[in-house]
């Protein structure tokens, strides 16, 4: 997959690491088992600090996103499909109510950020 | 796709120093081991002994005349052979490095044998005394691989050429923005080599098992090695450009994103084009990665080179690939 990040973005480089690999498991383009790049490859590449790439597999791992296995790198352990697609139901639920409702996309994003902290 | 770009086929570099390391190397290795063992005429058996069978002592016979002069032949015919290889085929580096390494290896093997089976006849009168050549055939083998790795490692690598044409604006292009950075990463293992490997590993090791010959435990041991470093790949696409790395580390290779005229993903049938799996340079200056079919990573570059690498997600590379490098113009 391709990775990327914006050292002009708000958000942090960990996290746009973080985010994005999270949408590829949401969209099911990592599954439990793929690997994911070696750390020092990736920061090479992006030309940022392997620490930064570190730091946005530790956040994955505390998540339950990926396990970090010595000697086998960052292997994705995402929860079951199911799970998910429930999740994705409810969300659909909460965009369709907030369209009707004419609650803006930036508030409904502020509003789940809150309820998620 | 490529195939309307670049019908011309890249020039063949370096033949004087591939026919310095092909030819006049080798020529040269056999032609002082037929020297050095003609001027020890005196001290051998005649008929010498030149050839042993699968038992402790030689089971065939000839006279030292004959004997070098079929080593030199089918020497100096074999090295012709694989000079004729980098010089006329040898766009790719990797193609004039088998050419030299093979040919001063085979120098080598036959050199070794020539001295290390003769030089144990001196001072006999009946060549039938002579004892096994099971540790002569080791060294020779040994000293033909070190030789001929060194003889490969000497051949200047391949100098990737500016692109002269812009990105055509119907290669693919991955969506990104001016400030970002970003890297395609992917892995592919495994493929029929892996049984093709693991069969040819199994016959070899059961054959110098049955046939007592230690000495032909290097093969499955060499075949190891080989196919490890064969059949499991890592492709990389980021600013600096496109890097292919063997699991093992080597084989790997490099393209720099200025060389690259376009990227493209298609399928791709490695016997039809490559002729079989694996590290495989074409005759047109093309090399191939590839482990099996279907999906594959097309890269056209210094001047009608092709890098093509069996890879899933092969869109994603290519598409990263055509935005870096038009970037990079």
């Amino acid at each position: 997959m391709i990775f990327r990040v914006d050292p002009h973005a708000p958000e942090p480089l960990f996290e746009q690491l973080g985010t994005q690999v999270r949408a590829a498991v949401t969209a099911g383009a990592l599954v439990t088992g793929d690997r994911l790049p070696a750390a020092r490859a990736l920061a090479e590449s992006l030309d940022i600090n392997v620490h930064t790439v570190l730091h946005a597999y530790q956040s994955l791992r505390d998540d339950g996103l990926i396990e970090l296995r010595r000697g086998r790198g960052a292997v994705v352990s995402a929860p079951p499909a199911p799970a998910l697609d429930e999740l994705r139901a409810a969300i659909d639920v909460v965009v369709d109510r907030a369209r009707t409702l004419g609650v803006p996309p930036t508030t409904t994003l502020t509003l789940l950020k809150e309820a998620l902290r | 796709m490529s195939s309307n770009s670049v019908p011309t086929r890249p020039s063949v570099p370096h033949r004087g120093i591939t026919t310095l390391l092909a030819l006049v190397a080798p020529t040269a290795v056999l032609t002082a081991a037929a020297a050095l063992t003609w001027s020890w005429r005196e001290d051998l058996p005649d008929p010498v002994a030149v050839h042993w069978g699968t038992g402790e002592g030689p089971d065939g016979f000839a006279s030292l005349t004959s004997s070098l002069a079929t080593m030199a032949i089918i020497g100096v015919l074999l090295a012709v052979m694989f000079w004729a290889i980098g010089f006329w085929w040898g766009q790719l580096a990797s193609t004039r490095r088998l050419s030299a390494g093979a040919s001063v290896g085979m120098s080598a093997f036959v050199a070794g044998l020539q001295l290390g089976s003769l030089d144990m006849q001196r001072g006999l009168t009946d060549a039938a005394d002579a004892g096994g050549v099971g540790a002569v055939l080791a060294i020779a083998t040994l000293a033909a691989l070190v030789v001929g790795i060194g003889a490969a490692l000497l051949v200047p690598g391949d100098r990737p050429t500016a692109a002269t044409s812009s990105v055509p604006d119907d290669a693919p292009r991955a969506a990104l923005g001016a400030s970002e950075r970003a890297v395609w990463i992917a892995t592919i293992a495994g493929g029929p080599g892996v049984w093709i490997g693991a069969s040819s590993i199994l016959v070899t090791g059961v054959l110098a098992v049955v046939t007592r010959e230690w000495w032909l435990l290097v093969i499955p041991a060499l075949l190891l090695a080989l196919f490890a470093g064969m059949l499991a790949w890592t492709v990389r696409v980021d600013s600096r450009g496109v890097h292919v790395r063997s699991a093992l580390g080597w084989p790997r290779t490099h393209v720099p994103l200025a060389s690259i005229e376009e990227a493209s993903a298609r399928d791709v049938a490695p016997f039809r084009e490559f002729g079989g799996f694996g590290w495989r340079t074409g005759r047109d200056g093309s090399l191939g990665i590839v482990v099996r079919h279907g999906e594959g990573l097309e890269v056209v570059h210094s001047g009608g080179k092709r890098l093509v690498v069996t890879i899933d997600d092969a869109g994603s590379g290519a598409a990263l690939l055509n935005t870096l490098a038009a970037r990079a113009r």
